[in-house]
């Protein structure tokens, strides 16, 4: 089922995700996933994420939808050219897969492979207006296709960019391109969140909002220094640093379950990334949504 | 003009083995300018392959040596020398390389033509003497008119054309922190402009068939342009 479905319904949309592995063994990502089963609305499936080179997010999605869920296709402008990217859309429509998440896509610079070429034949914007064109039945260079695809496209934003008015600008650029629903950057600060949302509800677009379990005082900092636009609060910090590591999995729920039931008056849905503590999302969707 | 930076000597010298009584060919164009291949690092050079065991027979650095007329000066009084040498190491950009080879190959000689610099790029002097930077790379779909006369394509790492990424922070790059975003740049140039709308408008994707390489022009005198 297409996201922009729910969305028309009025449901509050859960989203989670996998990562797909490094390898051709499946049974990890498949047993993590299990854990979102009847949990959430649908699962995201990274593509490359941070650069580091995995197995396809095309494939990935493709296991899943097999396995009864519903993909969120991750799709970035840094490994693929024109024709891949459209290639890889079409092959996506014919998986069965309806849900698309374009993006721009870490730099090479970030991952394993920083001596690859970064290819960003086109930007997030092109992707999208791209995809949008499939689904009319054309492709980039206005060629007509026999059969064409019939996604739910979304877009991401960072919405504790600073400036920013230049990613407000981009954001009604990747809607007016055609993006049906927004994910946003991890957002630990409901007073962040919403400052963009005041600015971008006029766009008319749901917003989902990207929380990101807390695993450690460490992690928090590390984020702070090192992701755009993510600022895990100094109280979280403390929070997190005063437990003993086993007490960390319980608090890392609780704040992610206080934050969503903050967030939730503001936004249309959450995307919950569990950095591998997916066995925590079924109790967090529970007891928030 | 062109970047220049000296490839290790542990590299060139694997390419000098069994040869001798060399010549060296600097640039006192672009690698001057940036200390690469000018009289000066020609010299060095030298001093560097004699160190090392070689002769060198002949060295200089013509006025530009990507112009083949200014190569073919050079060349003009070292006939004998061009005939006798083992090798030659020049120390310019990849065109400079290749204008040598193409002034030896029209005197009808085959020598083995040693580079001896990496080119790094189109690059504009910010600080005379001190400071290169790229800022332009050669698209052939030039779109500095709709950016405030920043260039996207070049100065964004990822060469987005329609905004910025998500790991712009602070106005800096999330491949470089030390780096401008460069979308930031033309953000705050579009609106002292009172231009943003112009950030608003699509930007389609680049005809790339505009850099099919190899690029090449030439002057049209009846119509008195160079056409690509």
């Amino acid at each position: 089922m297409k996201l922009s479905s729910l969305f028309a319904q009025g449901k509050f949309v859960v989203t989670s995700e996998v990562g797909p592995p490094k390898g051709t063994d499946v049974s990890g990502m498949l047993a993590e996933a299990e854990h979102l089963k009847g949990v959430v609305d649908a699962v995201n499936v990274t593509d490359n994420q941070s650069a580091v080179m995995r197995l396809g997010s095309l494939t990935a999605s493709h296991l899943l939808k097999q396995k009864g869920f519903e993909p969120v296709f991750q799709l970035t402008c840094r490994d693929r050219n024109r024709l891949a990217l459209q290639s890889d859309l079409l092959s996506a429509a014919v998986l069965g897969i309806e849900n698309v998440l374009c993006l721009t896509g870490d730099h090479v610079h970030a991952g394993d492979h920083p001596q690859a070429k970064p290819v960003y034949d086109f930007d997030s914007v092109q992707l999208l207006r791209t995809a949008r064109e499939l689904c009319n039945g054309f492709d980039a260079a206005g060629n007509q296709l026999d059969g064409k695809p019939d996604f739910c496209l979304g877009a991401v934003v960072n919405p504790g960019a600073d400036p920013l008015e230049p990613q407000l600008i981009k954001l009604e650029k990747k809607i007016k391109a055609g993006a049906q629903f927004i994910q946003t950057q991890a957002v630990f600060d409901p007073a962040v969140f919403e400052k963009f949302i005041k600015q971008a509800s006029s766009f008319g677009v749901p917003v989902v909002a990207g929380i990101v379990l807390l695993k450690s005082a460490g992690m928090g900092r590390y984020m702070n220094e090192n992701v755009s636009g993510v600022n895990v609060p100094d109280s979280l910090l403390r929070e997190m640093a005063d437990l003993p590591a086993e007490k960390r999995k319980e608090k890392s729920a609780a704040i992610a379950v206080k934050l969503i039931k903050e967030l939730k008056q503001m936004c249309a849905g959450v995307h919950i990334m569990p950095l591998g503590w997916t066995d925590l999302v079924p109790g967090i969707v529970s007891a928030a949504v | 003009m062109i970047g220049t930076i000296a490839k290790p000597m542990e590299e060139i010298m694997p390419y000098l083995e069994g040869k001798d009584n060399l010549m060296v060919i600097g640039c006192n164009g672009c690698a001057k300018a940036i200390h690469s291949g000018g009289e000066a690092e020609v010299n060095q050079m030298v001093a560097e392959l004699e160190k090392r065991g070689k002769k060198v027979i002949a060295a200089g650095a013509p006025e530009r040596t990507c112009y083949i007329q200014h190569t073919r000066a050079f060349l003009e009084p070292l006939q004998q020398e061009l005939n006798d040498c083992g090798a030659i190491v020049v120390m310019g950009c990849g065109g400079a390389v290749q204008i040598v080879r193409q002034a030896t190959e029209e005197k009808h000689l085959l020598k083995h033509i040693v580079s001896s610099l990496n080119s790094i790029g189109h690059f504009d002097t910010v600080v005379p003497g001190t400071e290169f930077v790229e800022q332009c790379m050669e698209c052939g779909d030039c779109m500095l008119n709709m950016t405030g006369s920043i260039c996207p394509v070049t100065k964004c790492a990822k060469g987005l054309l329609n905004g910025p990424c998500g790991g712009s922070q602070n106005g800096k790059c999330e491949v470089n922190p030390d780096r401008d975003c460069a979308w930031v740049l033309i953000y705050n140039r579009l609106k002292a402009l009172g231009e943003l709308d112009k950030m608003q408008q699509y930007q389609p994707p680049k005809d790339n068939s505009k850099i099919t390489r190899p690029r090449r022009a030439v002057y049209n005198e009846k119509t008195g342009t160079a056409l690509a």
